[in-house]
């Protein structure tokens, strides 16, 4: 009947600079609106029963780079040339998100 | 960020699209239960096979998903009696539902626990039929369906599977009523209702009518179980106040169309066959829309606006009903007065009874 029940820990490795980060198996990314809506999938995401994640505007500009393909140093310089920021000023930015939603399982490191 | 305080609603319902829709799994279930508007036998083949398959399930879901809707509750019939209801519930949650159950609880088995653990629903709502096995068996008129409730709600809390509750009052449970509700509160902290108001058969079966009929509480009665509990008088008492429940009279003198409610704004229902309803009781012939012959998509833009406009011409529909100030007291609204009378546009004597015993509690002169 159901085929992974195990969904549980999604966990990875330190995150880096160098990482890559995916949308983690244990949520789902719903684009509604104009709003990116994360909507957990297993138990233990979020602090009360119904939560639901939204990103604010920062979130979803680092989001929408995160393709499978970039590492974090990418997709801050990514982030740079499009808002013309100072080189290097937005890699803690990304860096923090990427820690951030990886230790709460709606991210995970591409392995 | 709670679920309601998102803005997203206010810019889903300027759209007009729908957040919400149930779908009606299967009208099959392992009870009988003697009020139910929907039940067939388990084993009634011709039912079974009318059911949407898991994947036209989940390209309804996909569909819903597309135009913005975020939760979908899954009832029956009994849901947990399709083999591949842990498929429909995963590949619905998969496609970022929030997924709410209602369920006798009888059918829980170990995986169903283990499913509702791993991955846990929005809400899985128990119907509480009676506490004793006597009177549980005598509203589900199935020997041996008590246990397995019991046995059902245990495995739900083994897992850690918050359930909600909610009761029927029934003249075959009332004796047990006061039981009941503190059943349900000792298992539950957040949440327990009830609900006195039955409504007729979507099938018209005459006979089940009847016995619909038979498990009404007069009036009187029914306002008297309502007074006892504080929480839901009180709720009526502050509608009142807030002028939501007393409407001034003749307010919609004139007009004559049927739908003054909510039916098919940012929500629907999806029967077990695939028809689209704008709630969950209209089921009238002239409203409902097949979604396997059409999209969801067409039944929502062409579909809804075309039942919504439909009038009533019924000559005491609109002496009464339409002008009414108890409407919203009444069980009265023309999916409900369909399932009575087989019109949209007709009053309902027992209805009308109700919603005056009602203001008579609340001292409205209606
Ligand atoms: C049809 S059941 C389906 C889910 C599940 N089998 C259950 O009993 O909870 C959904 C809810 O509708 C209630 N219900 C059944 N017949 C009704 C009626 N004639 N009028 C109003 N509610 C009714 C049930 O008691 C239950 O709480
Ligand atoms: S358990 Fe639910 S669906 Fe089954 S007969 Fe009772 S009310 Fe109807
Ligand atoms: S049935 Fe009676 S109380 Fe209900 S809306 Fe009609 S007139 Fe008003």
């Amino acid at each position: 009947m159901i085929d992974d029940m195990k969904a549980e820990d999604v966990s990875g490795p330190e995150v880096t600079l160098e990482s890559i980060c995916v949308p983690s198996d244990a949520v789902v990314f719903r684009e509604i609106e104009g709003d990116v809506i994360i909507v957990p999938l297993v138990a233990g995401i979020g602090d009360a029963d119904d939560e639901l994640y939204t990103l604010n505007e920062t979130g979803k500009a680092i989001w929408q780079k995160l393709d499978g393909r970039r590492t974090l140093a990418e997709v801050a310089a990514a982030l740079t040339d499009e808002y013309q920021a100072a080189p290097g000023g937005l890699e803690a930015d990304v860096l923090g998100f990427a820690v951030e939603m990886t230790k709460r399982r709606i991210l995970a490191v591409r392995g | 960020m709670t679920v309601q305080a998102l803005p997203l609603w206010s810019k889903l319902a300027a759209k007009g699209a729908p957040h919400a829709f149930d779908l009606e799994l299967t009208a099959r279930c392992n009870n009988d239960c003697r009020h139910c508007y929907i039940n067939l036998p388990s084993g009634d083949a011709t039912a079974a096979a009318a059911e949407l398959g898991l994947d036209e399930i989940l390209g309804i879901g996909r569909e819903a998903v597309d135009m913005g809707a975020v939760w979908c509750l899954l009832t029956g019939g009994e849901p947990l009696l399709r083999a591949d209801f842990g498929d429909i519930y995963l590949g619905l949650k998969r496609l970022g539902l929030l997924v709410g159950v209602f369920t006798n609880a009888c059918l829980v088995t170990p995986a169903h626990a283990e499913l509702f653990r791993a991955y846990p629903p929005r809400d899985i709502e128990v119907s509480v039929y009676g506490v004793t096995r006597e009177t549980y068996e005598a509203v589900t008129r199935r020997p041996g369906s008590h246990a397995a409730f019991l046995r059902g709600l245990d495995l739900l809390a083994e897992a850690g599977v918050k359930v909600r509750f909610k009761a029927m009052a029934l003249r075959s449970n009332l004796g047990e009523f006061a039981e009941i509700a503190a059943f349900c509160r000792e298992r539950t902290a957040d949440f327990y209702r009830f609900d006195p108001l039955l409504h007729g058969r979507f099938d018209g079966d005459a006979v089940r009518n009847a016995e619909i009929e038979a498990e009404r509480l007069p009036p009187e009665e029914l306002v008297a179980l309502e007074r006892a509990d504080p929480e839901r008088f009180g709720a009526l008492e502050r509608g009142c106040t807030d002028g939501m429940v007393f409407q001034p009279s003749g307010e919609h003198d004139g007009c004559d169309h049927l739908f003054h409610c909510g039916a098919g704004q940012g929500s629907f229902t999806v029967g077990y066959d695939g028809t689209f309803r704008l709630c969950s009781s209209l089921c009238h012939p002239d409203t409902v829309y097949d979604l396997r012959r059409g999209t969801l998509r067409e039944a929502w833009v062409e579909w809804v606006p075309h039942v919504r406009d439909l009038r009533g011409s019924d000559p005491e529909f609109l002496q009464k009903c339409r002008r009414c100030s108890l409407v919203d007291l009444c069980l009265w609204c023309p999916a409900h007065a369909a399932l009575e009378t087989g019109s949209m546009d007709a009053w309902v004597d027992y209805f009308c009874r109700v919603a005056h015993a009602r203001a008579g509690a609340l001292g409205i002169d209606g």
